[in-house]
């Protein structure tokens, strides 16, 4: 009997947690229809987020690719395909791992940072104050973000698809012994536009995955360090869940 | 403004914090709420200000029960100052988010009003002190020119000098202006010295209330003991 009565407070608590979140969403774009652009706060945060995680786009980019130049080698080799290589790396890259593992990496380090601010402002009854100063906190703190963030990913996907071809390059000429020419030619001449776009599609999706899930946990934490410490984790749980899964329907929509 | 409170509850979940409040905020009158900590004072001035709903109950604005809350202010327990803004920003922020950038002589004008050196008017909350913050705050809370202004336990973390200097300033400026103020606190101290009026909650309820000048003189044994320290059963 207790057993039933664990899983029914579970359900219960699901349920109304999904409700919240999509109600949050509704809210996101009724407001998004009719705005309050605050300008220089939308920009400042564009420009904050693009600076504080190139460095990571650019490592999570070179090394995806040289590891996949390497790795397609040890497979291919033993059919002698070895020329597919600069094929699969920027296939893969642009298709799968450049959108997913961009995803990833911003879910840790900018949907870990907005659920932790927005959480804080919680918690320091800066969110009240911001209603008393008669400021809608869905166009001052949730627009800014979700709009940048979605806005960025794409930009940042596009990032990691360079360097990590580049990434594939440098350990497929200088490791592998390739040909640096018939290595561009290869991957300029098989990639489609199709294959680009359906990785940046991925991005937009991503990016607003990541954002309205850490804005939603910042917002509906609960008090004191613990709440804050749980909002984070969540922010960044449910986006790597979610984007993991709904990276597949994705797939299945552009297969 | 004169406001009225009826018979108001508020719950959380199944928790009754306000099980039944009826009081009333007298217009240019300061008003002063005591109770423990977690006895639901800063639910029933959020609630006032619109800020929380309510479950039961009924609260009338100047006999009308609705208002602009444009005409109310708030000063946090903790400042609630945005840590990325500088001091002046987050004195004049709604002017400064809406990209006005005419507010430099007023909010100068208002940091003279609360004691504030013009020194600090580029810095950041986190480069001043915890009594600066309060200031700012109270500083922030009048920009808008408010006929109620709500202070939420306004001397919390200051020690005795700071705390009678933001009494004196608080008394100063609500008399100067003809602002009706509502107080939370439990420091009976702050109370006898800024307030009018004062209602004493304790589990949901209005315990006892009366004259601040005459709180000592308390007949009530809950706030006696709430006063003196002292653990009564009831």
């Amino acid at each position: 009997m207790k057993f039933i009565e664990i899983i029914g407070e579970f359900l219960l608590h699901f349920l109304s947690s999904l409700g919240k979140f999509i109600q949050f969403i509704i809210f996101f774009f009724k407001y998004l229809v009719k705005p309050k652009f605050y300008l220089k706060n939308n920009l400042s945060y564009f420009v904050g987020i693009f600076i504080s995680s190139i460095p990571i786009i650019a490592l999570t980019g070179i090394f995806s690719g040289m590891v996949l130049a390497l790795q397609s080698y040890t497979g291919f080799s033993r059919f002698s395909a070895e020329s597919a290589i600069p094929n699969i790396v920027v296939l893969t890259l642009t298709r799968e791992l450049g959108p997913v593992l961009t995803g990833l990496m911003i879910s840790a380090r900018v949907g870990s940072s907005i659920a932790a601010e927005i959480a804080t402002m919680r918690v320091t009854e800066q969110i009240d104050a911001l209603k008393t100063l008669n400021t809608n906190y869905y166009n001052y703190l949730v627009t800014p973000r979700v709009l940048s963030l979605t806005l960025a990913l794409p930009i940042f996907v596009t990032l990691v698809d360079f360097i990590g071809v580049m990434g594939g390059y440098i350990v497929s000429v200088h490791r592998l012994g390739f040909s640096d020419n018939l290595y561009l030619l290869n991957t300029v001449d098989f990639l489609s536009l199709n294959d680009y776009l359906s990785g940046i599609f991925k991005a937009f999706v991503f990016g607003f995955i990541i954002s309205i899930v850490s804005c939603y946990c910042g917002l509906f934490s609960d008090k004191g360090a613990f709440g804050v410490g749980s909002s984070t984790t969540n922010a960044v749980v449910i986006s790597s869940i979610l984007i993991l899964s709904s990276n597949y329907f994705l797939t299945e929509l552009f297969f | 403004m004169k406001i009225e409170i009826r018979n108001l509850k508020k719950r959380f979940n199944d928790n009754f914090v306000l099980k039944d409040i009826s009081l009333t905020i007298e217009k240019n009158k300061s008003t002063i709420i005591l109770g423990q900590s977690g006895c639901g004072k800063s639910v029933l001035i959020k609630t006032i200000y619109q800020l929380f709903s309510f479950d039961d109950g009924f609260i009338l604005y100047d006999g009308k029960s609705e208002v602009d809350i444009d005409k109310f202010s708030m000063l946090f327990q903790y400042g609630a100052l945005f840590d990325s803004l500088k001091i002046s920003e987050n004195i004049a922020f709604t002017d400064f988010i809406n990209n006005k950038t005419n507010f430099n002589k007023k909010v100068i004008s208002l940091m003279n009003d609360v004691g504030l050196d013009k020194s600090i008017f580029d810095k950041y909350p986190s480069e001043i002190s915890g009594g600066m913050k309060k200031r700012v705050a109270f500083a922030r809370a009048l920009y808008k020119n408010p006929k109620v202004i709500f202070l939420d336990e306004p001397t919390t973390g200051l020690d005795p000098i700071n705390s009678d200097k933001i009494n004196e300033l608080i008394l100063k400026v609500i008399t100067k202006r003809k602002i009706t103020a509502v107080t939370i606190t439990h420091d009976i101290k702050s109370a006898i010295k800024t307030g009018d009026q004062y209602y004493f909650i304790d589990k949901g309820i209005i315990q006892d209330k009366g004259d601040c000048k005459k709180i000592l003189k308390t007949k009530n044994k809950v706030f006696k003991s709430f006063i003196t320290g002292a653990d009564i059963k009831q």
